[in-house]
């Protein structure tokens, strides 16, 4: 981890150097970039040299989880828009749960309850407009 | 006297029926939150805060109900860490020490109400403590330049670093990372646009409640996977809630010691409620274990620590209100909703909002005894609420992220940025990386950097304007003396690590 940093505060750093317009101002949008760039190197190459702690990444199987519920994340960034509020929070609550190690059915129905209730709580009382149907079901 | 009038206007600002309905509300899902295991404060208030955009509130209001919810985690936490043996939040921790073993010998009554009302103890006094001392800070604060405050925001850095426990160079390094986002966006005095990779959804920068919300509450989902997923243990079950008086009162010196040195622990910039009980458990054990009875349900261990906890919170908020600087993660996230409704904590918060600063003062107040009241007649409820299964409580909170951080915006980019900060917060978080650094650093880096810039406009680019004023040269000193103390404690628990690692577990 400490090469990630080290590579992303050097490229930071040099990108910083570009920014070289002043006019009425000392510093300029560059100088302070800097500051925090190189020690940000030197602390992340003193972290790959001397590394403290251990971490246990999670099993493999655990991994797969984990992953499962980053795509169901990322998917409803995506489908939020195009199926609309209820039926993406229904997908995103019943899988989450299932991912979980909730009984798939149980899951279901609480997300069957839950996704309208918070439609129900966000559009209706607080009128913050969420599309009940989404993009695709509403022809324009 | 002074103090007492303003105190007094708080107290009609806080008494209108909005801010009691929401300090009700507020102390309510507080406790909730802490006594649910794997909801702490700080990702409590993340959620929190986009709802109260959401309901249109103004600063006043939104205040009162995430600091009612902030206290009531801290007094919730007790509650799983007693009956359970599993801290409902961080700075729960200690009480488990004891508090489980009361129980088991079948003083739960008593664990929970001496953990209530030292809870109560801690807080009030840490509340008292920010009526007195905060003003006085604001008003000291009132002569700091430019440059001051750029030494201020590195003794920040420099105190979280050092107190964290763990190896200083990785929180050094977190700070960092959250200035170089706080860089992200429009430059605010030249207008150049910066580390934007042409994308216009990052001209103004990262939003830091979109940012929070992910690092905190999405990363705690990610957490939670990867532990087994086995059925918590069945609560200890508990016949009478009354408990006994006689051994409430016996612990009456223990709650002011915990209280006192949680309040100072609190104070300290980046401290936080999680080192206030540690460090009040230890010192209580060190003064009265005379018998050897602290771990196997001493009462003191009990009342220590969770004085130590609440008192500590309170304290958080003296350098959050008067210097803008957060004390912990939780003060950090409030001060991020300040900022984004347009109020900027710090000295003149208090000559120029009064009204908001001393009508949530009063509202703590009124939060205590409230929380009292919900935690001694009324726990019943939270026992059986506290019981809620994981499966079913993460996807709601997933979903309710989602709704909050989607109607800040209307925009579908914030929920990608929060679900990317989720994994940045739990890679992070897997490399024992602490993330409020991190958080203090995107949120004082665009200030930071304007101090330091008109500092240097001061001056016509001459650095040692820097180190010109009486006030910046003790700020440095004080760095420079923490920085010390950090490097040796790290050294000192690099050897104990072995110790340490089984008081933690």
């Amino acid at each position: 981890m400490g090469v990630v940093i080290f590579v992303i505060a050097a490229l930071y750093t040099r990108q910083a150097g570009t920014y070289a317009i002043t006019f009425g101002d000392v510093l300029g949008p560059t100088v302070f970039p800097i500051i925090v760039g190189i020690p940000m190197m030197l602390l992340s190459a003193s972290l790959v040299v001397f590394p403290t702690g251990q971490v246990d990444w999670p099993a493999p199987q655990r991994m797969w989880r984990q992953l499962a519920a980053l795509a169901v994340l990322v998917g409803y960034t995506l489908t939020l828009e195009p199926l609309g509020f209820p039926l993406a929070t229904f997908a995103l609550i019943a899988l989450i749960g299932i991912i979980l190690g909730g009984a798939p059915w149980r899951a279901v129905l609480l997300g069957a309850i839950m996704a309208p209730a918070l439609w129900a709580l966000f559009d209706q009382l607080l009128g913050l407009p969420l599309d009940f149907l989404g993009e695709l079901f509403v022809a324009d | 006297m002074e103090t007492l009038s303003l105190l007094g206007q708080g107290f009609v600002i806080a008494l209108s029926p909005l801010n009691i309905g929401l300090l009700l509300m507020g102390c309510f899902v507080g406790t909730l939150l802490g006594a649910l295991p794997g909801l702490g404060p700080v990702n409590g208030v993340a959620v929190l805060i986009p709802l109260t955009f959401a309901f249109g509130f103004d600063p006043t209001s939104s205040m009162i109900l995430l600091c009612a919810v902030y206290f009531g985690c801290m007094y919730g936490g007790r509650i799983s860490s007693i009956l359970l043996n599993i801290p409902g939040d961080e700075p729960a921790i200690m009480t488990t020490l004891d508090g489980y073993p009361m129980a088991v010998q079948g003083q739960a009554a008593n664990a929970l109400a001496i953990s209530g009302v030292a809870s109560f103890i801690g807080a009030t006094i840490a509340v008292i403590g920010l009526s007195l001392f905060a003003p006085i800070l604001a008003r000291a604060a009132i002569h700091f330049g430019p440059a001051d405050y750029f030494a201020l925001y590195i003794l920040a850095f420099a105190t979280i670093g050092g107190i964290a426990g763990v190896d200083p160079r990785k929180t050094l390094l977190s700070a960092m990372i959250g200035l170089v986002l706080a860089t992200v966006g429009l430059d605010p005095i030249s207008g150049v646009p910066r580390y934007t990779f042409d994308s216009f959804h990052l001209y103004d920068g990262v939003e830091p409640i979109v940012a929070l919300v992910g690092l905190f509450a999405i990363s705690e989902i990610l957490m939670l996977l990867e532990k087994t997923l086995k059925d918590r243990p069945k609560a200890i079950p508990v016949g009478s809630w009354l408990p006994q008086w006689g051994a409430i009162w016996r612990t009456r010196w223990a709650m002011l010691r915990g209280s006192g040195v949680g309040f100072v622990a609190g104070v300290l910039p980046g401290a936080g409620a999680s080192l206030g009980s540690f460090m009040a458990y230890v010192a209580e054990k060190q003064t009265s274990n005379k018998k050897g009875t602290f771990g196997k349900g001493d009462p003191r261990g009990v009342a220590a620590p969770e004085a130590g906890n609440n008192a500590a919170s309170g304290g958080a908020l003296i350098p959050m209100l008067s210097l803008g600087v957060p004390g912990s993660g939780t003060t950090a996230v409030l001060l991020a909703m300040l900022v984004s409704l347009n109020v900027q904590p710090g000295p003149l918060l208090f000559e120029r909002q009064p009204d908001l600063v001393w009508g949530l003062v009063a509202s703590l107040y009124m939060a205590n005894i409230t929380l009292l009241i919900l935690n001694l007649p009324m726990i019943g409820i939270f026992t059986r609420l506290m019981m809620t299964p994981t499966w079913a409580l993460m996807p709601i909170v997933a979903a309710v992220t989602f709704v909050g951080v989607y109607s800040i915006s209307n925009s579908v980019f914030d929920l990608e940025m929060m679900v990317f900060f989720g994994v940045l917060g739990y890679l992070l978080r897997k490399l024992d990386v602490s993330l409020v650094p991190l958080v203090l650093g995107l949120l004082l880096g665009g200030d930071m950097e304007r101090n330091l810039r008109r500092a240097m406009s001061i001056s016509d680019g001459d650095w040692s304007i820097l180190i010109a004023s009486p006030i910046s040269i003790g700020l440095y000193i004080l760095t420079a003396g923490f920085l010390a103390l950090s490097v040796w404690l790290a050294v000192r628990d690099h050897r104990q690590s072995q110790a340490d690692r089984l008081t933690e577990g």
